[in-house]
């Protein structure tokens, strides 16, 4: 029931991404509506998909790489359907639902995400928070895709179509920096609380886990733009590309918990 | 329907002929009140601006009307009438409706999308109507024109971009800065175009504006003018610092504003953007200066191609905005046929409504212990009646205009209900 549910949404999530990028070229008032009625109708069956499922496990469906991508997908387009409405930001859609779609195909044969010696509730946590942060940190990189975009038909004086269709500077940088501020609580909440666990349950905090390491030096990557935002002398391009270098370190973390063996896999 | 639209615009006719037949509002009244009088048309109003001049109107001949027309208003304006007939466009009935909704949405201006030639139609509307050119036909296609032409300024982005050089700025400036409240402006040198560019900021919000020139008088006399403040020439640099928007207009051979200059203050700004806008020619702004970070520096080309850009973005949007006139011209020719025939169901309806409401009010009256049951149910019963007898004339009539043999069926039921003379 909840894989035909989640199989549905998918699709909803694959016709809502064609039409969010429909309404970035074209800039029709109507492919944006019903990209919008897509993404949010997807999102509903994803919900029910995610209900199921929770009750045929009877746990948060959290403990396998596809299981947690699932959530952090559902996170994802929640916070891209709320800043799309409160910023009046239209194309924001085709930005994040790109990622979130090749997040939601991560269907991999199920892998344990965590290994036998672990469970209870603090588990569930670490998972849940790194995941929010994570899905914050996915609008971050939309944000900066579309100021990097907009930075260079600006300076290149070339008005194109993201010269019509994206927003302000000033907006999009504000939506990296807010991105930023609020995942990053989240994602180190959620390494603090996995770092805890490991060295309880693994008997070390630095035992060579590929998806833990990746993640501290993703970690260190956000914590670099987010301090030298708050200093004032990071902002603009460089918060952007900075963004964009945190984003692939991320995947890079999410890949080797797919792919590689490591503590994290069963 | 014999409606039909016929004139020249800047499409067919140079500017030298349309200034020498564009007629100012007295002559209008006066010509209106002549063709009306003259029972050429049944109908008329006429659009008379820089651009075009044309004239609306129902008329039973058309050809013959417009030709009467046309020769009445060249004799208004002295003019020969053979020159003015040989390049006259006619459009009649489907198309004379598209080329009112294209005239009235700014299709067909001479800049796609702008704002003045809507206000020109409703002034030349309200005049025929203050002359009672306007009949029912007329009126229903006029109003719906400015129904269209609205649904196209809102649904369509035909008149969104900028297409003067100042405007472009001001849009510039809202790409980088979203909203202009407090952003604070300088101006460098006096100049009509830095000024105006000034005006538009101010009007977005921007504040507060500083002036600079190397004659003081003139900063201070400029800023006056702008409710902002004057600066010494001297601490151009210290002023840059300061502000988000830079615009330049000074008579200099040389840049004003180096990159050095910009250099220096950089750093300070702790990464808020700087706009230079540089109208001046030869260029106030040194070329490097737009490589630096946050720094953005338009000169009047780059200005000039956003421009350029922009209108090539209203030829796109009126595509759009021709397909919804195409929508709105089927669903009006629809309903038009209709607007000849209501007159007449009108007064059928009346007709026998004072018939029914005459015979129902002498019924009751002989029955005076009727109940409040008794009188709903003659009253209802006399008004079904009616409808169904009504039916059939009215559907007939419909369809009768729709499909373009309206009058006789007119005639035809006048005569036997006795409606009068139409």
């Amino acid at each position: 029931m909840h894989q035909t549910l989640l199989t549905v949404a998918i699709i909803g999530y694959v016709a809502a991404t064609g039409l969010a990028l429909a309404y970035l070229v074209q800039r029709e008032e109507l492919l944006h509506r019903l990209a919008s009625l897509a993404t949010l109708t997807a999102w509903v069956l994803h919900t029910v998909a995610l209900l199921a499922l929770s009750f045929d496990l009877g746990r948060p469906p959290l403990a396998s790489m596809p299981e947690a991508v699932s959530v952090a997908v559902w996170v994802v387009v929640l916070l891209e359907m709320w800043i799309e409405r409160r910023y009046g930001l239209s194309v924001l859609g085709a930005f994040v639902l790109p990622v979130a779609l090749v997040f939601s195909l991560q269907s991999t044969p199920t892998r344990s995400l965590i290994g036998p010696t672990l469970s209870g509730a603090w588990l569930w946590v670490h998972i849940g928070l790194a995941l929010v942060g994570i899905a914050a940190l996915v609008l971050n990189f939309a944000g900066a895709v579309m100021y990097l975009l907009q930075e260079r038909q600006l300076r290149t004086k070339r008005t194109g179509t993201f010269y019509y269709s994206l927003p302000a500077l000033a907006t999009l940088d504000r939506l990296t920096y807010r991105t930023l501020a609020v995942g990053f609580p989240f994602l180190t909440t959620g390494l603090i609380l996995g770092v805890l666990w490991a060295g309880t349950a693994w008997g070390s905090v630095f035992t060579f886990d590929p998806l833990a390491l990746s993640s501290y030096v993703a970690w260190a990557v956000y914590a670099a733009t987010l301090a030298g935002r708050a200093a004032g002398s990071w902002h603009g391009r460089r918060a952007a590309y900075f963004a964009i270098v945190g984003f692939a370190v991320l995947m890079l973390t999410l890949g080797a918990g797919l792919f590689l063996p490591g503590k994290h896999g069963g | 329907m014999p409606l039909f639209v016929a004139g020249l615009s800047h499409r067919n006719a140079p500017v030298e002929l349309r200034e020498q037949l564009a007629v100012d509002e007295g002559k209008l009244r006066e010509l209106l009140g002549d063709i009306s009088g003259a029972g050429v048309v049944r109908e008329a109003i006429i659009l008379s601006t820089c651009n075009r001049v044309e004239v609306y109107a129902v008329a039973d001949v058309p050809g013959e009307a417009r030709a009467a027309l046309f020769r009445q208003l060249c004799r208004h304006r002295g003019i020969e009438t053979a020159p003015v007939e040989a390049i006259l466009y006619t459009h009649a009935n489907g198309e004379a409706v598209r080329h009112a909704f294209r005239v009235a949405s700014s299709l067909d201006s001479m800049m796609i999308g702008e704002p003045q030639i809507l206000g020109q139609v409703k002034d030349a509307f309200a005049l025929a109507q203050s002359c009672e050119t306007v009949g029912p036909a007329l009126h229903t296609l006029f109003t719906q024109a400015f129904a269209v032409a609205k649904k196209v300024r809102t649904e369509t982005e035909i008149a969104r971009h900028a297409v003067s050089v100042s405007f472009a700025a001001v849009e510039l400036a809202k790409k980088i800065f979203a909203g202009l409240d407090g952003k604070a402006v300088l101006l460098v040198g006096a100049g009509k175009m830095s000024e105006l560019a000034a005006r538009h900021l101010v009007e977005h919000g921007a504040f507060p504006i500083y002036v600079t020139n190397r004659t003081w008088a003139r900063a201070q006399e400029m800023a006056r003018a702008l409710a902002g403040t004057a600066v010494p020439f001297d601490e151009l640099a210290t002023a840059m610092a300061a502000v988000d928007i830079v615009i330049t207009s000074t008579g200099a051979a040389e840049p004003v504003i180096t990159r050095e200059m910009v250099q220096r203050i950089i750093h300070a700004r702790r990464g808020r953007p700087l706009f230079f806008i540089d109208i001046a020619v030869p260029r106030n702004v040194e070329d490097s200066v737009d490589s630096l970070d946050d720094v953005y520096c338009y000169d009047i080309d780059d200005l000039k191609q956003v421009v350029d850009a922009n209108i090539r973005e209203r030829g796109r949007e009126a595509h759009k905005a021709e397909a919804l006139v195409d929508r709105e011209v089927a669903k009006f020719l629809a309903r038009l046929g209709d607007v000849e025939v209501i007159p007449t169901i009108v007064s059928l309806r009346e007709r026998l409504e004072a018939i029914r409401s005459g015979e129902v009010k002498r019924t009751l009256a002989r029955l005076p212990a009727a109940t409040p049951e008794t009188r709903e149910a003659i009253e209802a019963m006399s008004t079904a009646i009616v409808n169904k007898i009504l039916h059939a004339p009215i559907t007939k009539l419909r369809e009768s205009s729709r499909a373009g043999s309206s009058r006789s069926w007119l005639e035809l039921v006048h005569e036997l209900f006795g409606l009068g003379r139409k």
